[in-house]
């Protein structure tokens, strides 16, 4: 098994650090072989920023993707740059408060719409990737949540928590929404 | 040690970035002083040992540039610390004069180079192996150096614990030449405790390794050549040749012991490709491609693909060609350049394909010692690795299409 993660959007929406966790909870939550890579320009914030994971129960030669398996698009940009580069069949995410996407077999989270809800915009890359979480295979719930506690201080670590939260049951709700549909067809 | 304490665990996993594992490896090897100046993509080394070196003890300075990092971990070693300094492209040419000093002077001495896009400030953020020979010839004068490549994170931490035991081993600055790739990937790796009599090698060293500093020993650190009480040399034509050779044959004479190369799929190989450094790893995955599944049934198939390729159709992962016998020679010592290794790996082989990410260095000297195959560079510059589909395209180019 290997799968070929890409995460894209903007630098400063934690695309590189989502997908560091996601790393870190199938290499030490999951116990997995991974293997994290980035690209981003000189700049601090604003930009284009890609993250890559690839996943596999073997030795992880090449560490680079070339054809995605999972694409997760943070914003627009990041979605038309790469949205060419996947698998067919492969699976999308999108976050659709800034993405706009006419495949209907896209997964949607409005991920910005919820974090500004909750006050914190910060916290998008935790809604995604709460998101995610639900998405992928062989990945469970408490091995990202350990993760996301690790990586914060305890003053922000409860923050990051609930909007993981929001952002996998959405996603939960989502996916039996899909189901009743599929089951009324 | 307290024998009733418990004793830690022997293995460690975690998942660190590669300069992270670098940081890690220096204080695990006994580092206790670094100085450096943050710059992109070494700046994750100097950000941890700010906060980790002092409290394993030792001491951490950001200094003004370059050049005072690398004369401030010669003098730190000197007094009794081992030491370390970690930068990029341009600050490492700013190092060179301290690094002849420090080659000179018989210092043993840690050099982090990751490489980055240049020349001058070039490309911060893309990755690189243009460095390669500047890292064997970059201070003027006849001196021999040990340079060490890794391609992973584990490399990474692994190679920096080796260059601290060869450094103090054979006396010299020992480069560990990394590339963007590596350092800011992010890897699960195994950190191993060293043995506790490799832990504990920091000793205070004078003029030769058994004296003592501060106890009155004949002791001068000289620039200028010298013999073994400190004694400028420099005007004795023949004292000078000796001094010469000795600082370079003691790396050139134990290459064998210094030279790590490995070998994938090298028993049977036709063609072999000859990497270091991050490019290693796509090559191994081109190898991979380029054997696939061992099946008679695909003899059929690989005529067609053969036509199809010939006609200008590039290969594509999907295709197999289980028939193509390749193999990998990854060079992780890349200097002292480690010539017999390599030629007795290579004897087999009609083709040696070198992909790098720069001009074509580092070919130049494995023609030299394939004096007598086909060797052919693959550069690639603009600060990303090569493909394995491009590695593969290109050796279904060199034997088929020609």
């Amino acid at each position: 098994m290997r799968i070929n993660v890409r995460f894209a959007g903007a630098g400063g929406q934690g695309v590189i650090l989502a997908s560091v966790l996601l790393a870190k909870a199938y290499g030490l939550g999951e116990d997995y072989n991974i293997s994290q890579t980035q690209s981003y320009g000189p700049e601090a914030r604003g930009g284009a920023c890609k993250a890559e994971v690839v996943i596999s129960d073997d030795y992880i030669d090449y560490m680079k993707v070339d054809k995605a398996d999972v694409f997760i698009a943070f914003n627009q940009v990041g979605f038309n740059k790469y949205k060419d580069t996947i698998k067919k069949g492969a699976m999308v995410l999108i976050n659709s408060t800034l993405v706009e996407s006419d495949d209907p077999d896209h997964y949607r989270i409005p991920a910005t719409a919820i974090a500004e809800e909750m006050g914190k915009p910060f916290v998008i890359n935790m809604v995604m990737l709460g998101a995610l979480t639900k998405l992928m295979p062989k990945l469970h719930y408490p091995a990202v949540e350990e993760e996301v506690m690790d990586n914060f201080s305890a003053s922000i670590a409860g923050i990051n928590l609930m909007a993981y939260e929001k952002g996998y049951d959405e996603m939960e709700k989502e996916l039996e929404k899909r189901e009743k549909n599929n089951t009324k067809i | 040690m307290d024998p009733e304490k418990p004793q830690k665990k022997d293995k460690k996993t975690a998942v660190l970035q590669g300069n992270e594992a670098c940081a890690k490896a220096a204080i695990q090897a006994g580092c206790r002083f670094f100085a450096g100046y943050p710059i992109t993509p070494s700046t994750e080394i100097i950000e941890m040992l700010s906060g980790e070196m002092q409290k394993a003890g030792g001491v951490f300075i950001q200094m003004e540039d370059e050049i005072g990092s690398a004369c401030s971990i010669i003098g730190a070693r000197w007094g009794g610390k081992k030491s370390m300094t970690a930068t990029s492209g341009p600050g490492y040419t700013l190092m060179q004069e301290a690094i002849g000093f420090a080659a000179v002077t018989e210092t043993p001495t840690v050099i982090v180079n990751v490489q980055r896009g240049g020349p001058s400030t070039g490309q911060p953020t893309m990755s690189s192996q243009q460095d390669i020979y500047q890292a064997r010839y970059g201070s003027h004068g006849d001196y021999e150096i040990i340079v060490l490549c890794p391609s992973s994170v584990q490399e990474m931490y692994d190679f920096t614990v080796r260059a601290f035991e060869l450094s103090e081993k054979f006396r010299t600055p020992v480069i560990l030449l990394s590339d963007e790739v590596v350092g800011h990937m992010r890897e699960k790796i195994t950190m191993k405790p060293l043995p506790k009599d490799k832990g504990e090698l920091t000793r205070i060293y004078a003029s030769s390794p058994t004296e003592d500093f501060f106890q009155g020993a004949y002791s001068m650190v000289e620039g200028q050549l010298h013999d073994e009480l400190g004694r400028r040399i420099g005007h004795i034509a023949p004292k000078s040749g000796e001094f010469i050779n000795k600082i370079c044959s003691k790396i050139t004479d134990n290459i064998k012991e210094i030279a790590d190369v490995e070998a994938f799929c090298m028993e049977d190989a036709e063609v072999a490709i000859l990497a270091y450094g991050s490019v290693a790893r796509s090559a191994m995955n081109a190898i991979k491609l380029a054997r696939g599944i061992k099946d008679d049934r695909i003899k059929a198939k690989f005529r067609i693909v053969k036509d199809l390729f010939v006609r200008g159709v590039p290969a594509t992962m999907q295709t197999d060609y289980s028939h193509l016998k390749v193999g990998l020679i990854k060079v992780n010592t890349v200097w002292p350049f480690p010539e017999e290794k390599i030629q007795e790996l290579a004897r087999n082989v009609d083709l040696v394909i070198v992909p790098e990410m720069n001009i074509g260095k580092y070919c130049r000297e494995v023609r030299r010692a394939l004096w007598d195959k086909t060797v052919i560079s693959m550069p690639k510059c603009g600060g990303e690795i090569h493909s394995p589909n491009e590695l593969l395209d290109r050796i279904l180019e060199e034997v088929w299409c020609k």
